[in-house]
């Protein structure tokens, strides 16, 4: 079994497409994905934010106050086109031809409805399509200081003091007081997407030399001559599981320290508090933790890619015998983060779902180790049962010569 | 000496394959099963090569198969040197060296490692690893390759190395499925006297092949197969005599037809 190891150990280092797969993978495109994705989003934002968007305001005589803050917002410039826009209809046309980026409509009795005891109803015309959204919360926000003060006003000549408007305004306030601590609240937010990345890594660490090992071996011609020789089918299987196992590790063990790696980087350059706070409530006993759970795990991907490696006849049945286990690893993951999924006695027996959810209270810090013990139970006994199948398999000959 | 005694070997239908069945022609196909070998006996004495005859589809590479263990026959027995090893699968193994047109070897490893991984799963000692590969690297002329990756081999070193790697437990029986074909000249000279050599050595060596002057050159005895079934077994003598021809590919053709018809 440690030769046949050995030896697979030794192929699958020399194959530059493994290493890919396993090591260089994990390592540079992980990292290189979320620099892009951070840096367009950033950029993204960041021209959203300096956009200066024109602007028409029919009526706007009639708010003069609110007009002039519209006026002077550093997002928003007046239109000085030779359209002219008058009725609502215009408003759109201008917005849908390009001429204009927004339209406020007021009503022509702007500031009268309030002194009638009416309220006053404006209109925004943009286009909420072009994920422009932030010019309608601007504007709303422009408007709410504006009705704020008239309402100040309102409250002031009907005697009341200012000191009372609070109350008059909102007798009741509401305040959450939250027995969760930083961590938990991390955790909630981390932890539930954390297994996105790790657990479909792990599976990647074991599928592609899966291929090699089961359905490539069979493509090769070389399967037949290693059952001829005088080891055990469960000696032959183990040896080939334990490959598999050891790059499932490896991967996943890279990936998480070249991201701890990146992580450092990011903050070495940049004044990132929230990533700093949030790591360093993460000990290195969680982190490990964390690690050891998705070892059964490991060994569960390893002997179903295994099992389906040598059902297969070539390389590129096997890549599509293994593609649905690609895609379908991912809804268990999202079944943990379901309302009211908690790792449970219950729960501790799905596969996937409970490593899922225990990945994300060891980064809650409230994972409960019975639990724990639970899952190692239910995942040992499902890895065990696919490698007697695996064994099984390799000594049925309609599998090994189909 | 190696004796096959009765052998029967039946593969089931796939659905596939019943459903583009051509004809009803074939006596070996039923309803549910394709029987590849129907009853073949044939046995082999140390210092003898048999020569393993029949047609294309005659069953010849189920029945070496069934002998290498690596198919397990549905009756009859396979004995070397009185051990069945249908019923004990991991003497035979050590017991035989087998060597087929489609073994192929590990890419990314090196000849020698090769030879050596299969060495070590045949539980031979380093020291005798290192003596065995030296005897076998000198003996099939593979010094100047032996380091080399086998994914950059040409087909002739391949087969040396697929050769040494065969025989490189010191095997009681050679099993030799198609060895030369696909090769050039000087490689299958290699290989005729790489036979030739195990027979001197007193090792029985079954093989098979479509080359009846290979036949002439090497064999011993010659066994005939054709739909699944043994048509003859003996020497080469008693192949002419009952082929009714001193040229053996119409002898050859004599018993096939002359079984045909019976």
């Amino acid at each position: 079994m440690f030769e046949v190891y050995k030896k697979e150990l030794k192929e699958l280092l020399r194959d530059k497409k493994t290493l890919m797969f396993v090591v260089l993978l994990p390592v540079l495109i992980f990292p290189i994905i979320f620099a892009v994705m951070a840096f367009i989003g950033t950029q993204a934002a960041l021209e959203a934010d300096q956009k200066v968007n024109t602007y028409v305001i029919i009526n706007g005589e009639y708010a003069p106050e609110f007009t002039d803050k519209v006026f002077y917002h550093k997002s928003f410039e007046l239109y000085k086109g030779s359209k002219t826009f008058n009725t609502i209809e215009e408003l759109k046309a201008g917005v849908t031809a390009g001429d204009i980026d927004m339209g406020i409509y007021l009503p022509s009795n702007a500031e009268d409805t309030l002194d009638s005891g009416e309220q006053s109803k404006w209109e925004v015309v943009f286009n909420d399509a072009k994920s422009i959204n932030f010019l309608f919360d601007r504007v709303k926000e422009l408007a709410q200081e504006y009705s704020d003060v008239l309402q100040a006003e309102k409250l002031k000549s009907f005697g009341i003091e200012e000191s009372s408007h609070k109350a008059i305004l909102n007798p009741i306030e509401v305040v959450k007081v939250d027995t969760a601590d930083k961590r938990e609240n991390l955790g909630e937010k981390i932890g539930a997407y954390l297994p996105y990345l790790l657990i479909p890594l792990v599976l990647m660490g074991a599928t592609y030399p899966a291929i090699d090992l089961g359905a490539g071996e069979k493509e090769r011609g070389t399967l037949e001559t290693l059952l001829l020789t005088p080891i055990t089918r469960t000696e032959l299987v183990l040896g080939k599981f334990i490959t598999l196992l050891t790059t499932s590790i490896a991967s996943t063990a890279i990936t998480v320290v070249s991201m701890g790696c990146w992580v450092a980087v990011a903050l070495a350059f940049a004044d990132l508090d929230f990533i700093k706070t949030a790591f360093s409530t993460l000990a290195v006993t969680d982190l490990l933790m964390i690690f050891v759970l998705l070892l059964p795990l490991a060994a569960i991907f390893s002997s179903l890619a295994l099992a389906i490696s040598i059902y297969a006849r070539t390389f590129k049945e096997a890549q599509n015998y293994l593609a649905p286990l690609n895609m379908g690893v991912f809804f268990p993951i999202i079944i943990s983060i379901m309302p009211n999924m908690e790792l449970t006695a219950k729960t501790a027996f799905i596969p996937v779902t409970n490593v899922a959810l225990a990945i994300k209270d060891i980064i809650k810090g409230t994972v409960d180790y019975t639990f724990v013990g639970l899952i190692f139970l239910a995942t040992a006994l499902i890895a065990g049962a696919l490698l007697a199948f695996c064994v099984k398999w390799f000594n049925r000959e309609d599998v090994l010569f189909r | 000496m190696i004796e096959v005694a009765g052998l029967k070997k039946r593969f089931k239908l796939t659905k596939d394959h019943k459903k583009n069945k051509v004809d009803d022609i074939d006596p070996r196909e039923d309803k549910d099963y394709f029987h590849s070998v129907r009853d073949v006996s044939f046995r082999c004495a140390e210092g003898e090569v048999l020569g393993l005859l029949g047609p294309n589809g005659a069953g010849k590479t189920t029945t070496l198969r069934m002998i290498s263990t690596a198919l397990k026959p549905d009756e009859g027995s396979i004995t070397i040197d009185g051990n069945d090893i249908v019923k004990k699968p991991l003497l035979g193994r050590k017991s035989i060296g087998f060597l087929s047109g489609s073994t192929g070897l590990y890419g990314r490893l090196t000849v020698k490692e090769n030879i050596e991984y299969f060495a070590k799963l045949h539980g031979m000692k380093k020291s005798d690893i290192a003596s065995r590969c030296d005897e076998l690297f000198t003996l099939l002329d593979m010094h100047k390759f032996i380091d080399k990756r086998a994914e950059n081999l040409s087909t002739g070193m391949k087969q040396k190395a697929n050769i040494a790697r065969a025989v490189v437990h010191r095997p009681k029986v050679v099993v030799l499925d198609e060895p030369t074909t696909g090769l050039d000249i000087m490689t299958t000279q290699t290989v005729i006297e790489f036979i030739k050599g195990l027979k001197a050595q007193g090792t029985p060596v079954i093989f098979s092949t479509h080359h009846l002057d290979e036949v002439a050159l090497l064999c011993d005895r010659v066994a005939v197969i054709n739909e699944g079934v043994s048509c003859f077994d003996g020497t080469v003598e008693e192949f002419k005599q009952t082929g009714n021809s001193e040229e053996l590919n119409q002898a050859f053709m004599n018993i096939l037809t002359e079984k045909h018809n019976v």
